[in-house]
């Protein structure tokens, strides 16, 4: 498994934005469905090392990442797009995934081809020499995914990656996700559904820093059928049927 | 988007060069191209041109005065420290202001050697920026003929400065990712300078030596003329300041990889070390600049003095004649023999063929204290020896042409009769002080006949501010009386009596009444 969580919690003061969440995926992509101020971002913040958790277990790429070394060894292998991107307006798009290639440690060597095929396969390759600055938000959003993949990661955490992209791109970017997959494990928070029923072979649904759901979108599908949920979809319906499930779940305890 | 399958990348240790990895140095070189700082040195060029340079092409054409503005007194630290700290603060709070601190957290490289790239690269920058302006003014100094050799020391001194300020505001950007940071910094550093110039002025000696705006050591006063024409600049508190300036450095960029995100814990270690070698570094540099005490030719530090540093330098003389007397100066004078010569003939002249009428001329470096007084002041034209040699210290004059911070120019006449009431002290042995009635008297003739009238005399010392001494009252009374009797004797009648007197004269035992 790359990725072995057991009842891990992160508590922000008194907020406690993950509340025990457990979870064992493997290569392929999995979805992470949620409402805002689910704990999607916390979780993925945890799994890309960033912060540790409150409490709980955490195995990455079959490493623990309490320790630095092992942390470092994550680190190499980890592809990470944040949900809330920032940039350096003065880089150029080749600039910018070449930086990131380097703090990532690849080889140096290797990195003027990795950073051009990273670009390539964003679709960015006629904007490499292009200042940030000059960019549009999807585009941006694509150099950002492109530093994410540029050490071709084992474990690939993607926090809304098709935010501001157009819906040529969005599909273009459900191939590259599902390529990628086939080495890795690809974790995608997102509040698009269809993104998940496109390109996800396993789907997670978060409430209240707890995973609610955890199965194949077919399987998420058919929470929904027979219910009242709302939705414009399948998977849209059962989504809202999963958390209402979890929500009047909660009530009663 | 394109699902084209890329060969798997192979993670292994990255290759270095010497003792730099590979990847480290592309770092550098992207934090290079893309750094802040080329932005602002247009602004720290306009403030260097008009802070450093202009105000110091005032003062005479020799290093040691034409640098006393802008490496003794550091404007040329305080022209860029505030704004290469404000840029450097710039730079530290990047990945925090740009919203990437957590991206470049969750990769390989410990976030503070990313971050000690980028600072290296800002430090390089503008310590670059800081040695090619300072080359190109001494380029232009020497274009303009300025003697001397310039004081590099100082120079080191503030490309280590400009490396602090920047680790300063590095540190803050790190602490504080804002966009405040910048101009927080900037404003600490013009505050910083601020207080170390008021310290620097008022301090002259003990810990305050230690800063570098701090004028009060090898840049005191005249006699730093001659530094680096007959003698070496003194290194020690220089070094002195490097280590403490070099000190602040490292603790700041220690400070810089103390958190927890910065590194593992053998990093952190690291960078802990760093931050207490750099107090012990800066608390080093005090120590040894309170232990400073000032020396003929500047400060010295035991600790750090090395003996080979009062070796005078190596020089061929320029000389010339007046009125029969060769009159020798070091080179880096030579646009001022003709001065020198011409101040010099008329009183050489009358004084030809007397009994301790000198040989011959030379210059002597200028001191700050004069070893061979006691510790008193050091006098300006001495006349002694066997055969009599003139020994002229111009480095503790003020030279014709522009001297800069002095209180009015020095023109070629008033330089003339300035050397000429100098020689005439000297001749009469009176020493610093004006002499006694009869040693007035002659020296007030000696000057009626080089050309300066009694009534000309008391100005004279007034005016000519920097000789030592009590000033000389209204040209009236018993010794004008006298030398006017004197002044108005023949030629040969004067010298006669002259060859007479003159052992008595010089030793303060020929009262008035014996003048003629």
């Amino acid at each position: 498994m790359n990725v072995d969580i057991s009842e891990v919690t992160r508590r922000f003061g008194r907020a406690q934005a993950v509340a025990g969440v457990s979870l064992e995926t493997g290569p392929g992509v999995f979805g992470l469905l949620g409402p805002n101020g689910a704990g999607k971002t916390t979780l993925l913040r945890m799994l890309a090392t960033v912060i540790p958790p409150s409490s709980g277990q955490v195995r990455l790429l079959g490493r623990d990442p309490g320790g630095h070394g092992p942390r470092r060894e994550i680190r190499r292998r980890l592809g990470y797009l944040p949900q809330n991107l920032g940039y350096y307006p003065g880089f150029t798009v080749a600039e910018f995934v070449e930086y990131f290639a380097l703090l990532k440690e690849m080889p140096p060597r290797q990195v003027p081809q990795a950073v051009a095929t990273a670009i390539e396969r964003v679709d960015l390759g006629g904007r490499a020499r292009a200042k940030l600055r000059t960019l549009s938000g999807g585009m941006l959003r694509r150099a950002g995914i492109a530093q994410a993949i540029v050490n071709e990661p084992e474990l690939l955490l993607l926090d809304e990656p098709t935010a501001g992209l157009d819906p040529e791109q969005r599909v273009a970017f459900r191939a590259l996700l599902r390529d990628l997959a086939e080495r890795a494990t690809v974790i995608v928070s997102t509040h698009l559904v269809e993104d998940v029923g496109a390109a996800c072979s396993q789907v997670g649904v978060m409430d209240a820093g707890k995973i609610v759901f955890q199965g194949t979108p077919d399987e998420l599908i058919a929470c929904g059928e027979g219910t009242s949920a709302v939705g414009d979809a399948p998977l849209e319906r059962g989504y809202s049927a999963v958390l209402v499930s979890a929500r009047t779940a909660a009530l009663v305890a | 988007m394109t699902a084209a399958t890329a060969t798997p990348v192979r993670h292994r240790t990255p290759r270095t060069v010497g003792v730099v990895p590979l990847g480290f140095v592309r770092l550098m070189r992207m934090e290079l191209r893309r750094n802040a700082m080329p932005w602002v040195l247009p602004l720290i060029a306009a403030l260097f041109w008009f802070d450093s340079y202009r105000p110091s092409v005032g003062a005479s054409p020799l290093y040691g005065l034409r640098t006393f503005w802008n490496l003794g007194q550091g404007h040329t630290i305080l022209d860029f420290g505030p704004f290469v700290a404000g840029v450097a603060a710039w730079m530290g709070s990047r990945d925090g202001r740009r919203g990437l601190a957590d991206l470049v957290t969750a990769t390989a490289r410990p976030r503070w050697a990313g971050q000690l790239a980028t600072w290296a690269a800002t430090a390089i920058w503008a310590v670059a920026a800081y040695l090619v302006f300072v080359g190109v003014m001494f380029a232009m100094y020497a274009r303009q003929g300025v003697g001397g050799s310039p004081p590099w020391w100082y120079v080191a001194d503030g490309a280590v400065g400009v490396a602090a300020f920047s680790a300063f505001g590095f540190a803050i950007g790190v602490y504080w990712p804002s966009r405040f940071a910048a101009p927080l910094a900037t404003f600490g550093g013009f505050l910083a300078m601020a207080m170390s110039s008021q310290t620097g002025f008022g301090a002259a000696d003990g810990w305050a030596l230690i800063l570098p705006t701090n004028s009060n050591g090898s840049f005191n006063g005249n006699p730093q003329a001659d530094s680096g024409i007959f003698y070496h600049w003194l290194p020690d508190l220089p070094i002195a300041r490097i280590v403490f300036l070099g000190g602040i450095a490292l603790f700041m960029l220690g400070l810089t990889g103390l958190p927890a995100r910065a590194g593992g814990p053998w990093l952190r270690r690291v960078a802990a070390l760093l931050a207490v070698a750099g107090v012990a570094l800066a608390g080093t540099g005090v120590r040894l600049a309170a232990g400073a005490r000032v020396a003929a030719h500047g400060v010295i530090i035991s600790a750090l003095h090395d003996a080979a540093d009062d070796a005078p330098l190596a020089y061929t003389p320029v000389c010339g004649p007046a009125a029969g007397v060769t009159v020798c100066l070091n080179p880096a004078y030579r646009r001022w023999l003709p001065d020198v010569t011409g101040a010099l003939a008329p009183v050489l002249a009358e004084v030809a063929g007397l009994p301790g009428a000198p040989a011959r001329a030379i210059q002597v470096p200028a001191a700050y204290i004069d070893p061979g007084s006691g510790g008193g002041p050091p006098q300006k034209i001495t006349l002694g020896g066997q055969p009599p040699v003139l020994r002229l210290s111009l480095g503790q004059l003020d030279m014709p042409g522009p001297c800069g911070f002095c209180d009015r120019q020095v023109g070629a006449a008033g330089f003339a009769n300035q050397l000429r009431l100098l020689f005439a002290r000297a001749f009469v042995a009176t020493g610093s002080g004006l002499g006694n009635p009869a040693q007035q008297a002659v020296q007030a003739a000696l000057l009626q006949d080089a050309g300066i009238p009694f009534a000309a005399q008391p100005r004279l010392a007034q005016l000519a501010g920097n000789i030592p001494g009590p000033k000389p009252g209204p040209a009236t009374g018993p010794v004008y009386a006298a030398a006017g009797r004197l002044a108005t004797l023949p030629a040969a009648a004067r010298h006669a009596w002259l060859a007479a007197h003159l052992a008595a004269l010089r030793t303060g035992r020929l009262p008035l009444r014996e003048l003629p």
